[in-house]
């Protein structure tokens, strides 16, 4: 087997065609998290006895004629977020350190279902707030495998880093503000934040209330259309749970994007905040790629981006606050100095900030579902920076500088991020295409079609074998 | 009024209402975070304020919107 590990849909052929098994490649991923993780502390818990078990009914099943679809016998992991029965979910913080859910989250019944085989738990931003990591909680930051010295992003780090590096083969994040996307985009990867209600997230320990939603992360879109199709679909345990419809992500991917109508939302990173030339080359480049490809490409505009980051600043922390107000009045000390402070931000609000931050969201919904009438997706950037240092002390950065990732989790659109180029320094660049509620499949065949014809994604990490 | 006195007055004002907000939260925090709290706070009081503006109808509603199913059966 080669050193690197094969796509989702790589591997599910090969175990088909007869030519690997699950517990080969299961092993290989085993193999690659002993001698890796050490440097990027992707995990919080590798739960190799079971997924070695799991990998052997899995092999077992496909012998006597049972395919459970295109995850069977494929190694996943997850954030450290979802209830897990029989284990700890800890949240990567001390407040939930002996947790133990006595029921799994719904997404884990999804993959268990899907024949997947669950490596073990990936590592967070403590309560899956952003901003940058922290050395407080009890689990060390996961480190970005293309440089050590930088960050992530978070807050579903270990997710992203375990894809990049090759630990497993997809990952589960959450994201209430970005925390699929931002470390997807900081780690090469692709990762979708679906259409709120379109994936459960019961058992998904909360941020917000308004906003949180499950999502893939992989190598390659189509991984993420794959684990997609596995998790998606209503949910009677989750109030805001869908009966939409679950479309097929997968065998309308390679349909090309000729006669689609993009919008390019290049203001966000030329003129409402100043993006360093190697983003706004490798965004226009999107544009430039799709419109190669067929699609009918356009320049976009909508409220200023500090706009979409004033309701989003407003509206996020309120809810965590929310959330932990009853624990952070008993428990201050146990939580980590970062995460407690992050969660009193929004304790600064009054009420009618909350809800005037309500009503300004349902403006910029407006808006974008009036570019979204005209236009079949949009494009932005990923990331507005370059990657920052693992060492940046900031406690809110994400307070001065806009969040890129929160226009989109205002309006609940799905979300999709795919590595769009490099800067100079060897660092990813990541491209968000968003579109219509509950299209999905759109959003990933255009994302699909962009990495086919880049031709970006044969670039890894270089860390040790 | 100079501009000087009118900035020191609002800083006097929000300085009260930070201790307030912090006070009625009920979460012991430690004098040295509370910096770290104050400082960030007249930057989220910037933000709040973007998120209204003059003459907005009384029609934009909060999201996300609740309306209880229809029952079993209903017809439009």
């Amino acid at each position: 087997m080669s050193p690197d590990l094969p796509s989702i849909a790589e591997a599910g052929a090969a175990i088909r065609a007869g030519n690997l098994t699950s517990v080969d490649l299961t092993e290989h991923c085993l193999g690659r998290i002993a001698t890796i993780d050490p440097e990027i502390n992707a995990y919080h818990v590798v739960l190799a006895t079971e997924a070695r078990e799991a990998a052997r009914n899995a092999d077992n099943e496909l012998q006597q004629g049972t395919d459970r679809g295109k995850l069977h016998g494929i190694p996943i992991a997850l954030k450290d977020v979802f209830y897990w029965k029989g284990h700890k979910t800890t949240s990567n913080s001390r407040v939930m350190i002996d947790f133990e859910a006595d029921e799994d989250a719904t997404v884990i019944t999804r993959l268990k279902e899907a024949g997947a085989v669950l490596l073990g738990q990936l590592n967070t931003y403590e309560f899956t707030f952003g901003g940058r990591p922290s050395r407080e909680p009890p689990f060390p930051p996961a480190l970005n495998p293309w440089n050590t010295a930088r960050v992530t992003g978070g807050s579903s780090s270990g997710s992203a880093a375990a894809v990049a590096a090759g630990l497993c083969l997809g990952a589960l994040g959450t994201d209430a503000g970005g925390s699929i996307r931002l470390p997807a985009a900081f780690n090469g990867i692709a990762g979708l934040k679906p259409t709120i209600g379109r994936v459960s997230a019961h058992g998904d320990m909360p941020l917000t209330y308004s906003f949180d939603c499950v999502g893939p992360m992989a190598w390659s879109t189509k991984d993420c259309a794959i684990m997609l199709q596995a998790i998606a679909g209503f949910d009677p345990r989750d109030t805001t749970s869908s009966r939409v419809p679950v479309a097929d992500y997968v065998s309308g991917i390679d349909h090309g994007v000729a006669g689609l109508k993009i919008g390019m939302i290049r203001q966000f990173y030329t003129s409402d905040f100043a993006s360093p030339s190697e983003i706004v080359e490798a965004i226009d480049n999107v544009g430039a790629v799709l419109a190669g490809l067929g699609a009918e490409v356009e320049t976009v505009e909508v409220s200023p981006l500090i706009d979409w980051h004033a309701a989003g600043r407003v509206l996020v922390p309120a809810e965590a606050f929310a959330i932990h107000e009853d624990r952070l009045q008993t428990q201050w000390e146990t939580y980590g100095r970062l995460a407690r402070n992050r969660l009193m931000l929004g304790s600064l609000f009054r009420a009618v900030d909350y809800i005037q931050a309500q009503r300004r969201r349902t403006e910029l919904l407006a808006e974008l579902e009036a570019v979204l009438e005209r236009c079949d997706v949009v494009v932005t950037t990923g990331t507005l920076t370059p990657t920052p240092p693992i060492d940046d002390t900031e406690p809110f950065p994400f307070i001065d500088v806009p969040t890129i990732g929160i226009p989109f989790n205002l309006t609940a659109h799905p979300c999709h991020v795919v590595r769009a180029g490099f800067f100079d320094d060897g660092m990813p660049i990541g491209a968000q295409i968003a579109g219509r509620h509950w299209d999905e499949a759109t959003v990933l065949r255009v994302a699909h079609a962009f990495e086919m014809a880049a031709g970006l994604l044969e670039r890894r990490p270089n860390l040790k074998r | 009024m100079t501009p000087e006195r009118m900035e020191e007055v609002s800083m006097s004002a929000e300085d009260e209402m930070f201790e307030a907000l912090i006070a009625a939260s009920g979460v012991p925090v430690r004098d040295d975070e509370k910096a770290d709290l104050r400082n960030a706070y007249t930057s989220l009081m910037q933000l709040a304020r973007r998120t209204r503006h003059a003459g907005r109808n009384w029609e934009v509603r909060t999201l996300p919107h609740f309306v209880p199913e229809p029952p079993e059966g209903a017809k439009d």
